[in-house]
């Protein structure tokens, strides 16, 4: 079969963008949804993911790729990519290893800049945690806009491609592919998570503190063990997506992109639930996308720069959203406990035991 | 007596007074909605804009234009509260889907901004983006007439509001609004009128911040984007809920971003200026750590009274 390879790449790239943002977006999930933290710096730890993938592999293999030691990574950046490139191609194992531990150190990375950027306002009312958080993001990306040994500033830097060993007519839908893998994973995960008893410990925390506070459970300690683990996935999605691109430019990783859009997959599936979150994000991602691919025929009938639909986008299905469908398309279920009909079977059987003996 | 400030001086004392008049009007609203709006640093985006419509369209003074500024971002604030934050509000939705609200409001003026924007440079051959407006100012003995105009606003809106708060009917219904609105309603006070003013005003002053800014700053659609966490952080220092707190912290804010920029570029390098807003971030984080309540929740009694017993 014969596909065309402008839909080849569109397809590839909505499912590349669906896994990003599903693994963002369930993150934020469980931060918000679950726990009640407005984290409105969501771009911060998508960015230290970028940061460490724009700065670790390629070091990590300048000795390995046998680079001259003259050349200076940022300023002769392409030319060390591209040898780097080319010594990979013959290391597959090699190359899928480097991704694995930078993403692993991308995660770490996330989770320090999560507790760190959260530290100071994490005992205060959720709108100093908000407005904390977005100053922060906003500083790490004018830190990475403009410090060049770390990502290259205004320029940026091309990251080493993991997978140039594979063909390249199925080097982007393979990566997609890896990238739907891991937001399964992270799917899972949470899913169990909250599930289990600590996902009702969450709920408590969002919907009444004393109450929770009565029970015995530190608030303060559950908020940051949150922050800490859903900026440590957050950052894996930044990681894949600079991986995946070829290349971090601080840039392009904004608060439009990274913070809002997902607020708004995450209020549009519906906070806390997963399946909710998974469908708000197929319809937008796959939404955008489509109006990035066709720009240019979409330039004519719109009488500005196609770039603000974007915003409008957004900014009018939020209003929406929040105005007549604040549950989102899957409102929220009742936590799972075991149901009462069970409970009664079990002390039916054991009534019955007793009476057997 | 003639007092020569140095030109970096100068541009702390506008930065500041602008900074304060934006400060100001957030703490305003978050008094009466207990919501941190996000899209008030676009509200002075409109008042740059009206400057640059005034001076390249009309060829007219942008001073001449203060009123237009502070009607339209005042409007656009009023706006918000009426038709997104109060019905939000009254179906019981929490603080933050409020500032969600705000969000998606300022994603909606981001883009009329840079609409517009490209509307002007289509349509009149005008430089939009990145654009100075300074040749547009009267000079007063080669001392451009913002440098008077920025404090001088300030001081006449601190004294204003001053007297409002506390020599007028309006004034003492607002602040009983803002105490306890169920009681102030209870009393017969409007309490959605207080708010409607309380918004209308704070967006006003923010275009009017906006308007002086683009005399002596580079004009762009994401000048209040960028100044946002200024704005926050002036306010969070003043303590969020002190409107006198509120001149405080923007000055506070104002004078420390410009200043130190200046020194540490003199002491380091020009190379880091563009880290600039990192400053705010660290006098956030400090008072967060330290008074999270902000300047107006220490008790200078307590404090004069200890100095007092300890020494003298």
């Amino acid at each position: 079969m014969v596909f065309d390879t402008g839909v080849v790449i569109l397809v590839s790239s909505i499912a590349a963008f669906f896994g990003l943002y599903l693994i963002v977006n369930l993150s934020l999930n469980l931060e918000f949804g679950y726990t009640g933290i407005p984290n409105f710096g969501k771009m911060l730890v998508v960015l230290g993911g970028a940061y460490i993938a724009g700065y670790l592999p390629g070091r990590l293999l300048l000795s390995m790729a046998q680079i001259d030691p003259s050349l200076d990574y940022i300023a002769d950046n392409a030319l060390i990519v591209t040898s780097i490139n080319s010594f990979l191609r013959s290391f597959p194992a090699l190359g899928i290893g480097i991704l694995l531990l930078t993403i692993l150190i991308g995660a770490a990375v996330g989770a320090v800049l999560g507790f760190v950027a959260a530290y100071p306002a994490v005992r205060l009312r959720e709108e100093y945690l908000a407005m904390t958080l977005l100053a922060m993001g906003e500083v790490v990306k004018i830190i990475g806009y403009n410090y060049k040994p770390l990502i290259g500033g205004t320029l940026g830097v091309q990251v080493p491609d993991p997978l140039a060993a594979v063909p390249s007519g199925i080097r982007f839908p393979l990566m997609s592919v890896i990238i739907l893998l891991f937001a399964l994973a992270v799917f899972l995960y949470i899913n169990r998570l909250v599930n289990s008893p600590l996902g009702r410990v969450l709920r408590a925390v969002r919907d009444s503190e004393a109450a929770a506070e009565t029970l015995g459970k530190d608030i303060v300690r559950i908020r940051i063990k949150i922050l800490v683990l859903s900026s440590a996935i957050g950052a894996t999605a930044g990681s894949l997506h600079a991986l995946y691109t070829g290349g971090v430019i601080a840039l392009t990783y904004d608060r439009v992109v990274w913070t809002f859009w997902p607020w708004v997959m995450v209020l549009m599936g519906g906070m806390a639930n997963n399946v909710g979150v998974l469908l708000g994000t197929l319809v937008f991602v796959t939404a955008r996308q489509l109006i990035t691919f066709y720009k240019g025929a979409l330039a004519p009938y719109i009488p500005f720069d196609v770039v603000w639909l974007d915003y409008i986008l957004l900014g009018v299905t939020l209003l929406l959203i929040l105005m007549y469908r604040p549950d989102g398309i899957i409102p929220e279920k009742t936590s799972k406990t075991i149901s009462f009909e069970k409970i009664a079977m079990e002390r039916l059987k054991m009534t019955r035991g007793k009476e057997g003996e | 007596m003639v007092v020569v400030f140095p030109p970096i001086v100068r541009e702390a004392i506008i930065f500041s007074s602008l900074l304060t008049l934006l400060s100001t009007g957030l703490t305003l609203t978050y008094m009466t909605s207990r919501v941190p709006n996000f899209a008030h640093g676009s509200f002075a985006t409109i008042g740059t804009y009206v400057s640059l419509v005034a001076f390249r369209l009309f060829s007219l003074s942008p001073y001449q234009f203060i009123p237009v500024a502070f009607v339209l971002a005042g409007v656009v604030s009023f706006i918000l509260y009426k038709a997104i934050l109060r019905p939000l509000a009254r179906k019981g939705a929490s603080t933050i889907l409020l500032m969600i609200a705000t969000i998606a409001y300022d994603m909606l003026l981001i883009a009329a901004l840079n609409i517009t924007a490209d509307f002007l440079s289509r349509n009149y051959k005008v430089t939009s983006r990145y654009f100075s407006l300074k040749s547009a100012d009267i000079r007063i003995e080669n001392i451009p007439m913002v440098f008077y105009a920025a404090p001088l606003v300030t001081a006449i809106v601190i004294v204003a509001l001053y007297l409002l708060l506390t020599r007028t009917k309006f004034g003492v219904a607002m602040r009983a609004a803002i105490e306890n609105p169920s009681l102030a309603g209870v009393v017969g006070i409007n309490v959605d009128l207080v708010y409607s003013v309380s918004w209308f005003l704070a967006g006003g002053l923010a275009g009017v911040a906006g308007l002086l800014m683009a005399l002596w700053f580079i004009g762009n659609p994401d000048l209040g984007t960028i100044l946002l966490i200024s704005i926050f952080t002036a306010s969070i220092v003043g303590g969020l809920m002190n409107i006198y707190g509120a001149f405080l912290g923007g000055f506070l804010v104002g004078f420390a971003e410009v200043l130190g920029t200046a020194n540490l570029a003199r002491a380091v390098g020009v190379w880091i200026v563009p880290y600039r807003p990192v400053i705010p971030l660290l006098i956030l984080v400090i008072t967060l750590l330290t008074i999270p309540g902000g300047i107006s929740s220490i008790k200078f009694e307590r404090f004069i009274g200890r100095v007092r017993k300890g020494g003298f």
